[in-house]
């Protein structure tokens, strides 16, 4: 019998060792040398070069002040970095959220930043009730990039690209003529769970749904599926052109790929079309890309659609508990409103910056293309941050997985995405 | 005697201490939060009772990662010590270089999960898919892990070739302290090899099946290091008619869960793997003590 229980307490002990999660709550203040030290912590890897030179020159011009940026990002998990800082009472002074699920968690330590001087020169400030509680770090935004020389060959104008029907010939047209054109599929285009890729389908492109061809503010459609209602009509035409994207996409990148798959074969010209973001003008530059690239609609009815999608992508937001408050606020404001600040978030960061006074350009061709966007109006917000946390990786990732793997069943990627959303209001 | 007991107490004390603070007070942390409604950061905890655990095994995603991992450990059990046994066999054999072969059995598990995973995601999807190209093979023009029905093979075969050379070791080690005038005598008398080896050497190392079945059995119910990088959960399949990740084993289920705020829902999930995982390494063990021979 002795000799059971000790065996039980051991096989326990060892099996315990998979188990950890606690909890402990203290404070520091954070001082060093004299200098009051502000530290950042935020998830933009792209930008981690810029901004650490940004820093290091505003703590250079400012005295009493040193700013320290930590990054964490790419396929890092910020969001346990953040939470194992706070548990150690090491809670960053600036930190970054992605939107109204990251404010509910860290609500406890956002400060208010409705009186900055910033606040007037920007429309993308994070809104709660009334106060702007985040500094928008850019605006970001997406369409179907496109290869210009790619599509001058195969005489395709990109301009006809606004609905779904031209889009369904121009896919045809390379399709046909892919090995004179030197391609291997007409989209690069990736939904793989494997490759992490939920957030290009199920995030980016099902935004196409919540928001495309409606007013930039015009949350109805997200706001039923928050109720659970799908609008049938209006989602089968969606996924018509979900269906072909899939269907040209190359269908390696489609199934396994990630982020770099998918980038690097549109660089290396072998898709006409990318799904991506503006953020991939540091990584089309450092592939050595040298081709004319622009943005095309994501059109999916057959009404013309000429919009892209535009949103700020994060916010910074200060830690309203830190006693260098003040000094992390000052931060910010000199970022959006000095020269050097505008410079590092334009010319050192590549980014759009989200502030109307800026006239700097950024040098990315998507991200001109994007400015130009911007600037004619006309464009549709992306609203998949209202979501509730896990819906895009865990529920809409694998169908739209599945319906990668058969593209042809159009119905069932419908009937599974109906009852998806039906499901929302319970998560 | 009793001097002795406390003088074995004292040597316990550092690991006690440690094993107390780091493993005890945050598994009872554990258990409570998974009764609760924390997200991870809020100061404020409200219990919840057993609310996080009721919908658990209606949900198609957890009960899909269940049994993925059942049968994923099943699969693991078996193949990897089957390999590492029929490896432990060859290297106490008098073949050449066996002590080269020893190391190089071993080398994968020296290179850890995370790195692993990702040489063979390249293998399984670039490598075999351009052997696949220009060989006109069918059969390996798809990716091994872009298909719900092989991937979890896929994921077996990795895991194999890591933790077999490891499980290697444990049989070397029970096979070289077996009598030699044992294997000998039996030689003499006539004993072909394969009665030998289910007659005298299987029995006589009992107890390092024991070990190694555990081992085995345990990595195999926590997976999640290959898991993660090898496959991510991908790829989709239908599971009560609702899209599931057809290789989200459960730890990596408690992950995508926690990393979608989820904290005490994850928690809770994190608790049925803890029961489940003692519930059948106790009968493991169990079973296995009663094959074993006292020398």
């Amino acid at each position: 019998m002795k000799r059971a229980i000790i065996s039980f307490v051991l096989v326990v002990g060892l099996v315990m060792t998979v188990f950890a999660g606690g909890s402990q709550q203290s404070s520091s203040s954070t001082t060093a040398g004299g200098d009051k030290v502000v530290t950042m912590y935020q998830l933009k890897v792209e930008i981690k070069d810029a901004l650490d030179a940004y820093a290091a020159e505003y703590s250079a011009a400012t005295p009493g002040v040193t700013v320290s940026v930590e990054t964490l990002g790419g396929g890092g998990d910020y969001g346990g970095g953040l939470r194992a800082k706070s548990q150690s009472g090491q809670m960053p002074d600036i930190f970054q959220i992605e939107g109204m699920g990251g404010y509910e968690i860290w609500k406890d330590y956002i400060a208010d930043l409705s009186n900055e001087t910033w606040v007037a020169d920007t429309d993308l400030g994070f809104m709660v009730d009334g106060k702007v509680m985040g500094f928008p770090v850019a605006i970001e935004g997406y369409g179907l990039a496109y290869n210009a020389d790619i599509l001058a060959a195969a005489g395709i104008d990109p301009a006809t690209l606004t609905t779904r029907s031209a889009y369904e010939q121009a896919f045809q047209t390379l399709e046909a003529r892919k090995a004179e054109l030197g391609i291997d599929a007409p989209v690069a285009m990736a939904a793989s769970v494997s490759g992490g890729m939920w957030w290009v389908a199920g995030q980016h492109n099902l935004a196409a749904y919540w928001g495309g061809g409606l007013d930039f503010d015009d949350t109805s459609v997200i706001e039923a599926a928050l109720a659970g209602q799908m609008d049938d009509a209006r989602f089968r035409e969606y996924a018509q052109y979900v269906q072909l994207l899939f269907k040209y996409a190359d269908q390696n990148v489609l199934l396994n790929g990630g982020y770099d798959q998918q980038v690097g074969a549109f660089a290396q010209g072998r898709t006409a079309f990318l799904h991506q973001g503006n953020w991939v003008d540091p990584n089309l530059a450092q592939l050595g890309v040298d081709f004319k690239v622009g943005y095309a609609p994501h059109a999916f009815t057959n009404t013309p659609q000429t919009g892209l999608y535009l949103f700020a992508p994060s916010w910074y937001v200060v830690n309203a508990q830190s006693p260098n408050a003040q000094a992390a606020k000052d931060f910010l404001t000199a970022m959006a409103t000095t020269s050097a600040g505008q410079r590092f978030m334009v010319e050192g960061a590549g980014m759009i910056p989200a502030f109307k006074s800026v006239t700097l350009q950024p040098s990315g061709q998507l991200s001109q293309a994007l400015m130009a966007a911007n600037a004619r109006g006309g464009n549709y917000g992306v609203f998949f941050g209202m979501l509730p946390d896990g819906a895009g990786q865990n529920v809409f990732g694998p169908i739209y997985d599945l319906f990668a793997q058969d593209p042809d069943n159009l119905d069932q990627f419908i009937a599974d995405m109906k009852a998806a959303i039906a499901g929302l209001p319970r998560m | 005697m009793k001097q002795n007991n406390w003088v074995n107490v004292f040597f316990l004390i550092p690991v006690l201490f440690a094993f107390t603070m780091i493993i005890v007070i945050p598994f009872l942390f554990g258990l409570y939060y998974s009764m609760t409604d924390w997200n991870g950061v809020r100061m404020v905890v409200n219990f919840v009772g057993l609310r996080n655990f009721a919908n658990l095994f209606s949900a198609p995603d957890f009960l899909y990662s269940f049994l993925i991992t059942i049968a994923f450990t099943l699969i693991n059990v078996i193949l990897v010590n089957i390999v590492s046994f029929a490896l432990s066999l060859i290297v106490t054999s008098n073949v050449k270089f066996r002590n080269f072969y020893r190391a190089g059995f071993f080398v994968p598990y020296l290179i850890g999960g995370i790195v692993l995973g990702y040489i063979w995601q390249f293998i399984l999807n670039n490598i075999f898919l351009s052997v696949g190209d220009t060989l006109a093979i069918e059969f390996l023009q798809t990716s091994f892990l872009s298909r719900s029905e092989s991937v979890i093979w896929a994921m077996s075969a990795v895991n194999t070739w890591q933790y077999a050379g490891y499980v290697m070791l444990i049989y070397v080690a029970a096979i070289q302290s077996i009598p030699a005038s044992l294997m000998e005598a039996a030689n003499v008398d006539g004993a072909p090899y394969l009665t030998r080896i289910f007659h005298i050497l299987i029995p006589m190392m009992a107890n390092a099946f024991t070990i190694s079945l555990f081992l085995t059995l345990t990595n195999s119910f926590k997976q999640f290091d290959m898991n993660f990088t090898l496959t991510n959960g991908g790829p989709a399949t239908r599971f009560m008619d609702v899209p599931v990740k057809a290789s989200q084993l459960l730890a990596m289920n408690i992950f995508n869960t926690a990393t979608a705020n989820r904290m005490a829902e994850a928690q809770a999930k994190a608790v049925v793997l803890f029961v489940a995982l003692v519930v059948v390494a106790l009968v493991q063990v169990s079973i296995n003590k009663k094959k074993e021979v006292e020398m």
